[in-house]
C-alpha cells in the first residue's frame, strides 16, 4: 500500500472514470460469476437430489424386495415347521396303530384260545353229561363207546372190565375189532408179561395211562395207542384199550388228554353205577340209605 | 332275541348233537333245529325254512348222502348250503358229497371253531 500511495498519489476521493468502469466491470463480472457459479451449484445440487432420490427409490425397492423376501423366508420356516408337526403326528399316529394292531392281534389270539378252552369244556361237558344221563348199564356202554368213536376219534377199541372173583380183565364191549379175537387177560399171571398185554395189565394195577404222544401215523393194531385205567375211588375197575383212530387223526390233541383223564373217573364210576342199578333191579334204597350220614350238619367248606 | 338264521342239525348221536348244538350256540341269531336221522331231518325241512343244514352221513332209515340228494332235488331247499360232518375222512368220500350237492365237508372228531367258521362263511356272517 505504501508503494502504491508513493507511485499514484490521489487527487481527489473520486475514483477516475476508468477505475470506476473497471470496478463496476469487475464487480459485474463477479457477480456474474457469482449467479453462474450458484447457477451450476444449484444444478448440482438438484442433480444430487436427483440422484439421491433415486437411490433412495432403488434402496426402497431393495427393502421391499427384502421384505418381501423375508416374509417368503417366514412362509417357508412356517411351513417346514408345519411339516414337522405333521411329521411328528403321523409317527404319533402311526405308533397308535401300531399298538392298537398288537392289541387287536393280542386279543384276537386269546378270544381263539378261549374259543378253543370252550370247545374243549363243552366236550368234557358233553361226555360226562351223557356218562351219568343214565344208569341203564347197555346205555352207559352205549354212550361210552360213542364218546370214544365220536368225541375221540378212536376206530378199534375194547372196554375190559375186572372179574375180582377170576383176576381176569374181560373184554366186555369193543368196535372196530373182531369180538371172537378178544380173549380174557388174566392180571398178574405172570410177571414176565411183555407186548401189549403187558401195557394193558401195567395201566389196569398202577392206575397210570399209556397214552402214545406224538403222531400217530399208521400203526399195526396189535400195540396199544391207549390203555386209559377205570378207577373209582382208588378202585380199579376196568380199562379202555384204544388199538387205532381214524385216518385224519394225526395224534391225540389237548381235548383228548382231558377227556381220557374224565373218561377214568366219570366211566368208571357211571359203569359201577349201572352195575350196582342192574344187581338191584333197579331198585332204588329210597330215603332209608341217607340215615345215618349225618347229612344235616353244616357243610364242612363253610 | 329274534333269530335272524336257522339250522337244521341232522345227527343220530345225541352226543354228537349235543355238541353241535353247543357249537352253534357261539354264532349269534342263530336258531338250531335237531333231527335224528335222515327221514327227521326231510319232515323238519318240509315244516320249515333253513338257511343252513349241518348232516352226518352215516345214520340209519336215511343216510346223510341221500339226504342231500333229496334236498338238492327240493325247490324250497336247493340252495341251502348244506355242511357234511362224517367221520369217513377219504377223499373218495369228500368228492361223493360234494358232487352230490354238499358246500363243505368236516371230518370228525370235530373243532367246534372249524365248524362254526365254515358256518359263518356259509351264511355270509362277518367274524
Amino acid at each position: 500500500m505504501t508503494d502504491k500511495k508513493a507511485k499514484s498519489p490521489r487527487r481527489s476521493d473520486r475514483p477516475p472514470v476508468d477505475l470506476a468502469a473497471e470496478l463496476k466491470l469487475k464487480r459485474d463480472s463477479f457477480v456474474h460469476t457469482f449467479f453462474r457459479r450458484g447457477a451450476e451449484f444449484t444444478e448440482e445440487l438438484l442433480q444430487e437430489n436427483e440422484r439421491i432420490r433415486k437411490s433412495m427409490l432403488d434402496l426402497e425397492r431393495e427393502n421391499t424386495t427384502l421384505r418381501s423376501q423375508l416374509a417368503s423366508d417366514k412362509a417357508i420356516r412356517d411351513l417346514l415347521q408345519k411339516i414337522d408337526d405333521l411329521e411328528n403326528e403321523k409317527r404319533d399316529i402311526l405308533s397308535h396303530m401300531h399298538e392298537a394292531e398288537a392289541i387287536s392281534t393280542r386279543f384276537s389270539n386269546r378270544q381263539s384260545q378261549i374259543e378253543d378252552e370252550l370247545a374243549n369244556l363243552a366236550n368234557l361237558h358233553v361226555a360226562s353229561w351223557h356218562l351219568h344221563s343214565t344208569l341203564k348199564l347197555p346205555l352207559v356202554v352205549r354212550h361210552l363207546k360213542e364218546l370214544l368213536a365220536q368225541l375221540v376219534g378212536a376206530r378199534a377199541f375194547v372196554l375190559y372190565v375186572f372179574d375180582e372173583n377170576r383176576s381176569d380183565l374181560v373184554p366186555v364191549a369193543s368196535d372196530g375189532m373182531d369180538p371172537a379175537k378178544l380173549a380174557r387177560m388174566k392180571v398178574g399171571a405172570s410177571e414176565s408179561a411183555s407186548g401189549p398185554a403187558a401195557l394193558i395189565e401195567r395201566a389196569f394195577l398202577t392206575g397210570v395211562e399209556h397214552i402214545v404222544e406224538g403222531a400217530l401215523g399208521e400203526r399195526d393194531m396189535t400195540t396199544p395207542l391207549a390203555c386209559l385205567p377205570l378207577r373209582v375211588d382208588g378202585r380199579a375197575i376196568g380199562v379202555i384199550v384204544i388199538h387205532s383212530v381214524l385216518a385224519q387223526k394225526e395224534r391225540f390233541v389237548a381235548v383228548d388228554f382231558e377227556l381220557f383223564k374224565l373218561l377214568g373217573v366219570h366211566a368208571a364210576a357211571a359203569l359201577v353205577a349201572a352195575q350196582l342199578f342192574l344187581a338191584a333191579d333197579g331198585k332204588l334204597a329210597g330215603a332209608d340209605a341217607f340215615l345215618g350220614l349225618d347229612a344235616h350238619s353244616p357243610t364242612p367248606a363253610r | 332275541m329274534s333269530a335272524e338264521y336257522s339250522c337244521l342239525v341232522v345227527e343220530d348221536s345225541p352226543m354228537m348233537r349235543q355238541l353241535l348244538v353247543f357249537a352253534l350256540s357261539r354264532v349269534k341269531n342263530l336258531r338250531v333245529t335237531e333231527a335224528d336221522d335222515g327221514v327227521d331231518g326231510l319232515r323238519k325241512l318240509a315244516a320249515g325254512k333253513f338257511d343252513i343244514i349241518l348232516t352226518d352221513i352215516n345214520m340209519p332209515i336215511m343216510d346223510g348222502l341221500k339226504l342231500v340228494k333229496r334236498v338238492r332235488s327240493d325247490p324250497t331247499h336247493k340252495d341251502t348250503p348244506i355242511i357234511i360232518i362224517t367221520t369217513e375222512g377219504s377223499d373218495e368220500d369228500r368228492q361223493r358229497a360234494l358232487q352230490l350237492g354238499a358246500n363243505a365237508y368236516i371230518t370228525k372228531p370235530i373243532q367246534a371253531p372249524q365248524v362254526i367258521a365254515k358256518v359263518k362263511e356259509l351264511l355270509k356272517i362277518e367274524r
